[in-house]
């Protein structure tokens, strides 16, 4: 009887074992499969055919959950019809149980199970006898879930080992599923940071290039990030004059970085033709309320350095206030902001312009930075603030600009963090000393943008114009300058210096002195006529109408006529008048 | 500055030389003002100036503005290439009669 036992239990234990080995040899193939597999698609066309004839039944499908949990799409199926990118709710139907309960569903009849609903049956005119489903998910993540429909060999009913086997595949599946999804994110997380790069070097090239030790503007910019919301820039007029600004859009980041690239070509744009800071802002603002978006804004220093006299043009829109330091007695001065930042509402200083504040360097220097300087922290941990940014600044006085820049900025890069916000600094520089050399000093530096050719102080007297104008045309003459501009030139300061003789001092009195100054600055000649009188109105100093011949009054017509620009600018010790004759050479 | 008249037939011929300018204007102006006192015709020969400024020009335009209330003749000669500068940046070239020599000017006059 044992024997007989015995007999008829090895071959049963063989064909269990065999099944067993062939679902091994599935799972392996399978898993090794998903493995390699680069797309949704491939992965479970090919899993979903194999899996189908091997339990041997009639169809397949593989769904996953979308985006909000809400819907599962079939993304990818094996069988007579195509149900491709069908949706159904995720929580209806066998294979919405399969998900919502984590488990495997074995459904021998789907005609005696409730949640049935037969609506793709409906769609696609195929006949549903039987489903098998299994959840897709790694740990607490649903993914979605694999269902095989109607057995068809054997008995035509769906086992318990059919249930185990896919259970198992469904799991590779899983793993296969969630490994694809997260190269994707690597993948995708890399073009993302490549085109951040990108986009931070096309912001370094924004950037103004340092311009020299003589230059008197240098300025740094240090991200925080890759790409940077702060700006500055450094525009050189064909005047000689320097257009500066400074800005920090709120916010971080690439939407920051593209508002930052919007304001600085507005401002680079805008200030060849602008005649003073406040104006500028002004437009700027206009256009940014414009099309600015989420409520973003930027705030912004804007100024106009004018190197020959140290006078300084400068319109604040929010931004932290820069400090003006007199380098003698390491005073620091607050330049506070006197308008609200940009981007935010329109017209908001009226048509006049955002408000200017002129003033003179005289001698000193101004730095202007973002609150990446005031708000970061020092070695020693603690926030530099405004006190902490004023003795940086005192500690690294004496260096030459770029220097200062580099270790004020180093002192606040701790190497164990990151900066907190993007740091800019601006150091502007007062190159202009011509006003304290001794009477006729010719000096001469070949390397330097800006030449001092010639001072004359003497009188304000008529006699003293012949003296003048040979002064010119030697100085002239010293600059290789040709005749014929050597001329026009000479009339011009001729005329200047009449203006000064006849309308600045009384008459009545004994005249004072006038200082006149050559400076060749590059491609061109500066001449500063200056008198130690009462402020003259500019106003009153006006060319008449040709058209009305008459004695007198052309001598405005003519300097206008043979110079490039002429105007009064403010003094540098505020004292008297000075007027600024600027010729090409 | 020199300033030389030469009257014949009632023709005054002036000789300007050197800087007109702030400092020598006011005896130009004098002498042409005295010339016109005297002269019905009169001609200035600038072929000397070296540098004429606003106040030497307008000198010249009083001169001859104050010929033409009186219907004298007021013309110059031999102007300067310095001088023709400044007329024409002051547009005052066209308003002058201006002649290449003194001897076009006396042939003009007859």
């Amino acid at each position: 009887m044992d024997m007989t036992q015995s007999r008829s239990a090895a071959p049963l234990l063989e064909k269990v074992e065999q099944k067993f080995r062939s679902h091994l040899n599935l799972v392996a193939a399978l898993t090794r499969d998903f493995a390699a597999a680069t797309d949704y698609e491939d992965m479970a066309a090919a899993g979903l055919e194999q899996v189908t004839n091997y339990v041997g039944a009639e169809a397949s499908s593989l769904f996953l959950l979308d985006e909000t949990g809400k819907e599962l799409i079939c993304v990818a199926c094996y069988g007579p019809v195509n149900i491709t990118s069908l949706r159904v709710p995720a929580d209806s139907g066998i294979v919405g149980r399969s998900v919502q309960q984590q488990k495997g569903q074995m459904v021998r009849d789907v005609s005696l199970d409730a949640d049935f609903g037969g609506a793709v049956d409906a769609q696609t005119g195929f006949k549903t006898k039987s489903i098998l489903a299994a959840p897709l998910s790694i740990g607490d993540e649903h993914l979605g879930s694999i269902e095989i429909i109607n057995k068809n060999t054997d008995d035509g009913l769906f086992h318990d080992s059919d249930l185990t086997l896919l259970e198992t595949l469904s799991s590779a599946a899983a793993l296969a599923l969630h490994n694809l999804r997260l190269t994707q994110q690597v993948v995708q997380q890399e073009r993302a940071s490549r085109e951040v790069e990108l986009a931070a070097e096309i912001q370094r090239n924004l950037l103004p290039v340092q311009k020299g030790q003589k230059f008197p503007i240098h300025g740094v910019n240090i991200p925080a990030r890759s790409v940077s919301g702060d700006f500055y820039d450094i525009l050189p007029m064909s005047d000689g004059r320097i257009w500066f600004n400074i800005g920090d859009v709120s916010g971080k980041g690439m939407n920051a970085a593209l508002l930052m690239a919007k304001t600085t070509s507005l401002f680079r744009c805008l200030a060849k033709s602008a005649t003073h800071p406040g104006q500028l802002l002004h437009i700027i603002n206009n256009e940014l309320c414009e099309t600015n978006s989420h409520g973003m804004f930027v705030t912004m220093i804007g100024g106009l350095l004018d190197p020959a006299t140290g006078h300084v043009a400068m319109s604040n829109a929010g931004h932290e206030p820069p400090l003006l330091l007199d380098l003698k007695s390491h005073e620091f001065k607050e330049m506070p902001a006197e308008a609200p930042p940009l981007g935010i509402t329109p017209n908001i200083a009226g048509s006049g312009g955002f408000p200017n504040t002129e003033f003179d360097m005289c001698g000193g220097s101004l730095y202007i930075f973002t609150d990446g300087l005031t708000e970061a922290r020092t070695f020693g941990g603690s926030i530099v603030g405004n006190d902490g940014a004023r003795s940086l600044i005192l500690e690294h006085l004496e260096q030459p600009a770029e220097k200062q820049l580099r270790n004020i900025t180093a002192a606040v890069r701790l190497p164990s963090k990151p900066l907190h916000d993007d740091l800019t600094l601006l150091i502007v520089q007062d190159c202009s000393k011509g006003f304290h050399k001794p009477p006729i000093t010719v000096t001469r530096d070949p390397m330097q943008q800006i030449q001092k050719i010639l001072h004359l102080r003497l009188p304000a007297r008529a006699d003293r114009l012949k003296l003048i104008r040979a002064a010119v045309k030697e100085a002239a003459e010293y600059c290789l300058c040709d005749s014929d501009w050597t001329r026009d030139l000479t009339l011009a300061v001729d005329e200047a210096s009449q203006n000064v003789i006849r309308h600045a001092y009384d008459s009545s009195k004994e005249p004072g002195d006038i200082c006149i100054d050559f400076i060749k600055e590059g491609e061109q000649m500066v001449v500063h006529i200056m008198d130690f009188a009462d402020r003259v109105d500019p106003e009153k100093v006006k060319g008449r109408d040709l058209e009305d011949i008459r004695p007198g009054g052309l001598g405005v017509h003519l300097i206008n006529s043979v110079t490039d620009d002429a105007r009064f600018v403010t003094p540098p010790t505020g004292v008297g008048n000075l007027f600024k004759l600027t010729k090409r050479l | 500055m020199t300033l030389e008249v030469k009257e014949t037939d009632g023709t005054a011929i002036v000789s300007l030389s050197g800087d007109v300018d702030l400092q020598t204007s006011p005896s130009v102006r004098q002498g042409l003002l005295d010339c016109l006192e005297t002269s019905q015709r009169v001609v200035v020969d600038m072929s000397g100036v070296s540098y004429i400024d606003s106040s030497g020009v307008a000198s010249l335009v009083e001169a001859f503005q104050i010929s033409r209330k009186e219907g004298s003749t007021f013309v110059l000669a031999n102007v300067s290439p310095a001088a023709l500068r400044v007329f024409s940046l002051a547009r005052l070239d066209k308003v002058f009669t201006i002649h290449e020599s003194v001897e076009d000017a006396a042939a003009a006059l007859g």
